[in-house]
């Protein structure tokens, strides 16, 4: 009875465990449960600056959405945003790509515009400004063409 | 029979011939001609005289209005504060945002020394155009250019252009939007007018 006991405890004490780490490894990952609520839209950049899947979309310095997957099309970056059903982008909104800090990794930030019009799902940010590329604007300002 | 073969291809060609001239109205043909014209006005030896300068400025600015949107672009630099604008404020902005960008970039424009624009493609999506250009500068850069436009009644309107990759309408966008909510749409009036004066 008692080596039962202890076992059993044992066996709680391990799945108290293990779902606590599972709980741990959700919330540091950051998985978004309004991964279904949300909806998508599209935006095209000439250089996406190795923005991956995964990277924030921020409005006013605020995370509201994420990079559901980055693809190469017609050569140039197409990325897949996902964002909350509630947030309506503006037809003439900006979206750029940022670096947190100087040499952080790459996010999505989104200017929103002053259109009555907002973008439906599926639809596309027509403006965007590609990532900075800091080596290619110092070469062609420090040696200039040949 | 033959006469209605005849009439038909008639038609057609005729058609045809009316339908070019109208393909050649593209966004890239309109930045042409307007930077065409105003290099034209700024390399004119007889406007370069200083008692001239006033009426060359004045030249750069009609061509530079009849492409440049200037609503379209004061709406986008006031992104969500132009819904709780008045018609009166949006005139007095719009008018103010005119005289801006006309201080800060016609003494720029007056130091045009021999730079060249060369045209490198146009992507056309419905109404909305994008002509890409690359200005070559004396030092032999070359500053990649990208002409946003719009086409409304017609005509080609540019509202924004990016160099470097750098938009100018999020530029103003991010500095307004920065003001105002830091202070006022009020105070932001009041810096442009003082910018202006």
């Amino acid at each position: 009875m008692k080596r039962f006991n202890l076992e059993l405890s044992v066996g709680l004490f391990m799945i108290a465990g293990i779902v606590c780490l599972g709980y741990l490894s959700i919330r540091l990952g950051k998985m978004e449960v309004f991964g279904e609520k949300g909806y998508e839209i599209k935006a095209i950049f000439s250089n996406s600056g190795g923005l991956k899947a995964g990277s924030s979309v921020v409005i006013a310095g605020v995370d509201v959405g994420r990079v559901k997957k980055i693809i190469l099309d017609d050569y140039q970056a197409l990325a897949v945003l996902s964002l909350p059903l509630d947030l309506k982008i503006q037809e003439d909104a900006i979206a750029s790509i940022k670096t947190k800090g100087l040499i952080g990794e790459k996010y999505i930030g989104i200017t929103p515009g002053g259109s009555e019009k907002t973008i439906e799902p599926g639809g596309r940010i027509r403006d965007t400004q590609p990532a900075v590329d800091l080596e290619q604007l110092l070469s062609s300002y420090v040696f200039g063409k040949l | 029979m033959a006469s209605r073969y005849c009439w038909q291809t008639i038609v057609l060609l005729l058609s045809v011939v009316i339908a070019v001239p109208t393909l050649a109205g593209e966004p890239m043909e309109k930045i042409k001609q307007t930077t065409g014209k105003i290099i034209a006005i700024v390399t004119d030896p007889a406007l370069k005289a200083p008692e001239r300068a006033k009426e060359r400025r004045h030249l750069i600015r009609k061509a530079v209005d009849e492409r440049f949107d200037w609503g379209e672009m004061s709406r986008r630099t006031l992104s969500t504060h132009w819904a709780k604008r008045t018609d009166a404020e949006r005139k007095e902005f719009i008018n103010l945002f005119g005289e801006l960008l006309e201080r800060t970039y016609m003494g720029k424009v007056d130091d045009y020394s021999g730079e060249k624009v060369r045209f490198e493609n146009e992507i056309i999506d419905g109404d909305y155009g994008i002509v890409k250009a690359k200005i070559l500068t004396r030092k032999e850069t070359e500053i990649p250019v990208i002409y946003r436009l719009k086409k409304k009644s017609g005509d080609w309107y540019v509202y924004d252009i990016s160099i470097e990759g750098v938009s100018f309408i999020n530029n103003y966008r991010t500095q307004f939007n920065s003001i105002i909510v830091k202070s006022s749409y009020q105070d932001l009036v009041k810096r442009l007018k003082a910018k202006v004066e």
